[in-house]
């Protein structure tokens, strides 16, 4: 405890005093964890609120929970209110129904006994609490677990398959010399340059005479073969020295065993770091599965997500508190193999 | 079974030829060092020989069979390379085992020869390591073990001991004479290092640019070098040089003596600095001390002779010279080497 003290309280000034770059080292590191870290923690609060106060202004930091009461003779639970009555005392009333700019307002007490009283003279009662039916209802209502399972199955089957082929081009084009080579490297790391929507027609049309519209591997399929994973891995596999190789072709081993005992295993960083990529990349998807998919049953989570935005009505409060969830597994891959992104983008990218 | 010939070895990358005609018979069980300096094709060769290359043009036997064009796979040969190249990601059993697998090997089978290399390598308490967890001296012997259990027809050795410190290559040196004894299978050694290539081999294969200047037992190649460049090349400190020109089946050396060659013409008269002494008599190469390194059991002696040329000496004992002092440095004239114009040594 002590040591973050001293870490944290480390000044480069002479004498413990503040020097200039203390300062913008300060303003440069909160600035930037606000930055990074602000959206995200507004997004989660925010999920946490109902429609009700998502639409209020100005939005509050925190998520709270209007006070209700029961009164005999409302079927409802009615809100409660702080009203300041004309002469100026306080009372907590119980909101029947709004009027205009006026409420009806009774004492739970005395519920015979009813007042208008002007909106602008009163104040919810509420306390902080989070509005959890914005993440139970979906997965009663919507059909959550068969999107979440749509979204894994993609997300695996895709990483899977870009891993293999990925890297058996990168083995290729790192550890082969035939003619055309560079040529065929200069290619693959070309498409980088042409975005989605540039091909989407051409793509759509293949997919569609293939017969794959309508089908989970008709999103899996077009995706699995990346520029980025090719030259990542290439890069990588430069460094594996060719004795190696060598060693194994003296024992033996067929070309297929050096790749699959030999080079695989040591490539697993820069795989960890595709890895990670391409389970970002796949289960963040939404253009393309949206073309392909057009069957409820079929559907992932991103475009799940938004069915929730209708025409006329946009369902803010499941559409952050599922954002939220479909988060999830993304965060965790981060959580638990950041290390491999710093060390494996390290490696990867310069010898 | 081990024996592999080469004829008309041609090897070019792109324009570049490297081997140039390379003609060499190496017969069952023998050592055979390739030593040359950098750059002089020897470790290509041993590329051809092991199938990791093909050659231009020439044919590789082994065994009598023709295996110029089988992969390295199938001219059950074995390498030792100078990286060492064992499988990082491997403990040392399963890097001895790799070969042993590809072949569908029984495993009780692997696992005895495994045991065995371990036991005569001296390594079996280092069988569940990485090679990461092991010193230099340790992955040699991985190295070398991963070799053995093959039970190959020759091992092929590039420069197996140069990332090893002075005092491990010794000792290292040493054990693979032994394993050669105990063996007794064909072994080809690529090496740059001649005290390597004088104490392993059973003979040496001087190469140069890509040609083979000289083949011959160590001894031979030290007391009979066929040309300047395997004179020069062979015995430390180097053979003195002395270009000279012969007359009338003489030649004269710095000093004015004349020595009987059997040629006329330019010249080149060599004596090996072990075989100067000192001398009081008349007669020998008169020279100036220039520097002298005396390492205890024998001193070098940096001189100059009258003509200015550098020469050396490697002299018994403690003389006690000084710098700048002159003396004379007499020799046996049976252990004079001339060569001609070309180089080629005379008779």
């Amino acid at each position: 405890m002590s040591r973050i003290l001293t870490f944290l309280t480390r000044r480069r000034g002479h004498g413990g005093r503040w020097h200039w770059t203390d300062v913008v080292t300060w303003v440069w590191l909160v600035g930037g964890t606000v930055l990074m870290f602000g959206p995200a923690l507004w997004l989660i609060s925010s999920s946490l609120k109902g429609p009700a106060q998502l639409a209020e202004f100005p939005p509050t930091l925190l998520p709270y929970v209007q006070e209700v009461v029961t009164v005999e003779g409302h079927a409802q639970p009615l809100p409660l209110f702080t009203v300041t009555l004309d002469d100026g005392s306080t009372r907590v009333m119980a909101q029947v129904r709004r009027v205009g700019a006026n409420a009806q307002m009774i004492d739970p007490a005395n519920p015979a006994e009813r007042l208008n009283v002007p909106i602008a003279n009163r104040t919810p009662v509420r306390h902080v609490g989070v509005a959890t039916s914005n993440y139970t209802d979906p997965f009663l209502a919507f059909d959550f677990l068969r999107y979440l399972w749509n979204s894994v199955f993609v997300t695996t089957v895709a990483t899977l398959l870009t891993l293999l082929t990925n890297s058996m081009a990168a083995f290729a084009l790192s550890k082969y010399r035939f003619r055309g080579r560079d040529a065929v490297l200069l290619v693959i790391v070309g498409t980088l340059m042409v975005p989605l929507s540039v091909i989407l027609v051409p793509l759509y049309s293949v997919v569609s005479a293939t017969g794959l519209m309508n089908s989970l591997w008709g999103v899996i399929l077009p995706t699995i073969a990346t520029p980025t994973g090719v030259f990542l891995l290439r890069q990588y596999m430069l460094t594996i020295p060719d004795d190696l190789i060598e060693a194994a072709r003296m024992d033996h081993a067929s070309e297929w065993q050096i790749y699959w005992r030999i080079i695989l295993p040591l490539t697993a960083p820069a795989l960890a770091v595709l890895a990670i990529f391409s389970v970002v990349w796949r289960w963040n998807d939404f253009l393309w599965p949206l073309i392909v998919l057009s069957r409820r049953e079929l559907y992932t989570l991103q475009i799940g997500l938004n069915t929730y935005a209708g025409e006329l009505n946009v369902q803010w409060h499941y559409i952050l508190s599922m954002t939220v969830v479909t988060m999830i597994p993304v965060v965790l891959v981060f959580v638990f193999l950041q290390r491999f992104i710093t060390t494996g983008i390290a490696g990867a990218g310069v010898k | 079974m081990g024996s592999i010939s080469l004829k008309g070895i041609r090897k070019s990358f792109g324009a570049v030829d490297v081997i140039h005609g390379v003609d060499l018979q190496i017969e069952k069980g023998e050592l055979v060092v390739f030593v040359g300096p950098s750059g002089c094709g020897k470790s290509t060769l041993l590329r051809l020989i092991a199938g990791l290359d093909r050659p231009t043009s020439g044919t590789i036997e082994i065994d009598g069979r023709d295996v110029t064009q089988a992969g390295a796979a199938d001219r059950g040969l074995a390498m030792v390379f100078q990286s060492y190249a064992l499988y990082p990601h491997m403990t040392v059993r399963q890097n001895l085992s790799f070969g042993l697998e590809n072949t569908r090997m029984p495993k009780a089978e692997i696992a005895a020869r495994v045991a065995e290399a371990g036991k005569m390598l001296d390594i079996t308490e280092l069988l569940e390591r990485r090679p990461t967890q092991l010193s230099g001296g340790q992955r040699q012997r991985v190295a070398i073990g991963r070799a053995i259990v093959r039970n190959p027809t020759a091992f092929l050795l590039d420069e197996p001991l140069s990332n090893l410190d002075a005092e491990l290559r010794g000792t290292m040196r040493a054990e693979l004479a032994a394993l050669h004894d105990r063996l007794a299978t064909t072994m080809i050694y690529v090496t740059h290092d001649q005290i390597e290539a004088m104490t392993l081999a059973d003979r040496i294969v001087v190469l140069r640019k890509g040609k083979v200047e000289q083949v011959d037992t160590p001894l031979n190649l030290f007391n009979r070098p066929a040309n300047l460049f395997v004179a020069g090349f062979i015995g430390a400190p180097n053979m003195n040089f002395f270009p000279t020109e012969a007359e009338g089946g003489t030649a004269p050396l710095p000093g004015g003596m004349r020595l009987p060659v059997a040629a006329t013409g330019p010249v080149t008269l060599g004596i090996r600095p072990q075989h100067l002494t000192l001398t009081d008599a008349p007669g020998g190469i008169p020279a100036e001390v220039t520097l002298v390194e005396a390492l205890g059991a024998e001193t070098v002696l940096h001189a100059r002779t009258e003509g200015g040329a550098p020469l050396l000496a490697v002299l018994p004992g403690q003389p006690g010279l000084t710098r700048g002092q002159s003396l004379r440095l007499a020799f046996d004239p049976a252990n004079l080497h001339a060569f001609d114009a070309r180089g080629q040594r005379i008779a």
